[in-house]
């Protein structure tokens, strides 16, 4: 063997370069070791297949062919270009094409040599960056990994390193994956030559579990913004890269703690539920034996003793709607109070107010009127709930009014959209002072009348009511003057 | 004369009351201090009307009428459900349950004898004093 022969032998099965033959279409008639190292596949798997098919991704099939065709024409090309792998991860190759003559006759050939050129494309990708955008990388909060086109490191600023363990020598030119748990490596592959094909700013995986890995093998929660970045011919990506273990951290907390505070909720109401019953049951027999006392089923009463009774009763029954209101409360702030919107004819419900509370006004010698359109009037509302409102404001204006009247009138609010209904309930009582008008809707409040406190306070009636008409889109507005009586005006949607 | 009306209440004192207004006005009572007593007294007496009251330890009055209407020697008469409080949907399932009426706590005596009228009156082949 000639010492040519000797080395020749030895180039061929040593050469770094990928040698391949090809037919002028593209069809690989020869795939040498060296290109089976640098892409992945056996002869066996190349050979008879089309160039095109095996390494050259879809958007360079265009250049590719144009290079062969240049190659036939001009005898030989040279140019540097984007390849796959087997594998579907991407280098950068510098082609040299060449039209040889076809020994066995018939029509040229061409010889291709590719060299693997990603380590220098990174280098020279890393030097622009460098030379451009230093600075500014730099000084960003973040850490930021620019990617080349192949998924190579090209630059890796200092956050990154602080935020991976890693330093810019160790990483430069490593595909992209080494900072992702083994899990998503592959998925992240696709997805990088994906956002190559389309590449704009964007945030990574709203809504997923990101993950990095730092160089002691740890993982840590990340967000991600994605952005391309333009450096003369070639498009890099940029991410920016937070840690957001702290804030997963705190989101567990919260979770965990809200938890918490629904599991307490829910027990207070629970024990609000089971103390409304407990008080009630005593009271049952309070109201019902006073009631059987004045009504003299045992006996006559003086009186005196009528007198008393009536006050333990008028007391028990306010104690008894505190008790309500409460429960109804505890309902309103837990959201388990279910409201059922739907069209009320909202005169029936004031004739059923007005016959419970007639009787009431009638003692007190109160006129008592009612002032409502011809045509029915349909309201956006609960039944229930507009009727408990209703009661308790005419209720009110009853019991704080001694002498004149109390008139509730229904009339639709002009030129108002959505439309609204108003239902307003007017007393001829004292009035209250502007501080009072003020706070007329908060719990357990007192009105002061001149020199002398209200006999009984409101308790939690207009807040409650309040609260119920909010629930139903509609309002509660109070007008009064000292002196001159007092005005509730129930605001609501005409269904 | 007026009729049989068995009482199931665990509170004392709203036992006493109901019993007190129905004695007043002539009906013969019978009072269950709790669920059990109040079931067997019903399978082995006659009554005209049953007074339920709900919450009630150990046995419910939804559980009580659950076993009466199981049971092969109920002969079936109006029962009327007492509970202590009302919430939206209580009535739909006291109803299905197959309580013939409801009535909340605290009783009102004024009404509270009219309505015992009317119940009775309803109740098939009773009503005739």
């Amino acid at each position: 063997m000639t010492p040519t022969g000797k080395y020749e032998a030895l180039a061929q099965s040593e050469s770094p370069d990928a040698v391949v033959v090809l037919t002028a279409s593209g069809e690989i008639l020869h795939w040498d070791a060296g290109a089976e190292a640098l892409f992945g596949f056996a002869p066996a798997d190349a050979i008879g297949r089309s160039l095109f098919d095996l390494i050259v991704p879809d958007s360079l099939r265009h250049e590719e062919a144009g290079r062969l065709a240049v190659a036939g024409t001009e005898g030989t090309v040279t140019f540097e270009s984007l390849r796959q792998r087997k594998d579907g991860s991407r280098l950068y190759v510098c082609i040299t094409s060449k039209t040889i003559p076809n020994p066995d006759g018939g029509d040229p050939l061409i010889l291709s040599t590719k060299k693997d050129v990603t380590q220098l494309r990174v280098l020279r990708d890393a030097q622009r960056i460098e030379s451009k955008f230093r600075d500014l990388l730099e000084s960003v909060p973040d850490a930021v990994v620019i990617v080349n086109p192949a998924g190579h490191i090209v630059y890796f600023n200092e956050h990154s390193q602080r935020l991976f363990g890693y330093t810019p020598e160790e990483l430069k030119g490593e595909p992209i994956e080494v900072l992702l748990p083994e899990r998503f490596r592959a998925a992240h592959l696709a997805h990088r030559v994906g956002y190559f094909s389309q590449p704009r700013p964007r945030s990574m995986g709203i809504g997923l579990e990101l993950y990095g890995l730092r160089k002691d093998g740890s993982e840590f929660p990340v967000d991600i913004g994605l952005s391309p970045l333009q450096v003369e011919d070639t498009t890099l990506a940029m991410s920016a890269i937070r840690d957001i273990s702290v804030r997963k951290q705190i989101e567990l907390e919260l979770r965990d703690k809200n938890v918490a505070l629904e599991k307490a909720n829910f027990a207070k109401t629970q024990f609000l539920a089971s103390m409304s019953h407990e008080l009630r049951t005593p009271l049952n027999s309070i109201i019902g034996f006073t009631g059987t006392l004045l009504m003299r089923m045992p006996g006559p009463l003086n009186e005196g003793q009528e007198k008393q009774l009536r006050t333990v009763q008028t007391s028990a029954r306010h104690l008894l709607s505190l008790i309500n209101d409460l429960l109804d409360l505890a309902k309103i702030e837990a959201d388990r109070l279910e409201l059922e919107l739907e069209a009320v004819d909202s005169s029936a419900v004031l004739h059923e107010v007005s016959e419970t509370l007639m009787t009431q006004a009638e003692q007190k010698k109160l006129q008592f009127t009612m002032a409502l359109p011809q045509d029915s009037v349909f309201l956006k509302a609960d039944r229930r709930a507009l009727s408990q409102i209703l009661i308790n404001l005419t209720d009110n204006a009853i019991k704080f009014t001694d002498y004149g009247s109390v008139r509730l009138t229904l009339a639709r609010r002009a030129d108002s959209f959505p439309k609204q209904v108003e239902i307003r309930i007017e007393d001829t009582g004292p009035g209250m002072r502007n501080e009072d008008v003020a706070r007329a809707f908060d719990p357990f409040t007192r009105f002061g009348v001149g020199d002398r406190v209200m006999k009984a306070g409101t308790g939690l009636g207009l807040h409650l009511s309040q609260k119920l008409a909010t629930r139903m889109e509609g309002r509660i507005l109070c007008e009064s003057r000292l002196g001159h009586g007092t005005t509730f005006t129930l605001v609501m949607l005409e269904a | 004369m007026a009729g049989r009306i068995l009482v199931i209440e665990d509170d004392p004192a709203s036992l006493e009351l109901l019993k007190y207004l129905l004695e007043r006005a002539g009906y013969s009572v019978r009072s269950a201090p709790d669920g059990a007593t109040g079931l067997r007294a019903a399978l082995e007496y006659s009554f005209d009307l049953i007074l339920c009251d709900l919450q009630m330890p150990e046995l419910t009055g939804f559980e009580v009428i659950a076993r009466l209407r199981s049971s092969p020697d109920w002969r079936p008469v109006p029962m009327i459900a007492v509970t202590a409080y009302s919430m939206p949907g209580d009535r739909e399932s006291v109803m299905a349950a197959g309580f013939t009426e409801y009535m909340t706590k605290p009783i009102d005596p004024d009404n509270f004898l009219a309505d015992i009228d009317r119940w009775l009156a309803q109740a098939p082949g009773s009503g005739t004093t």
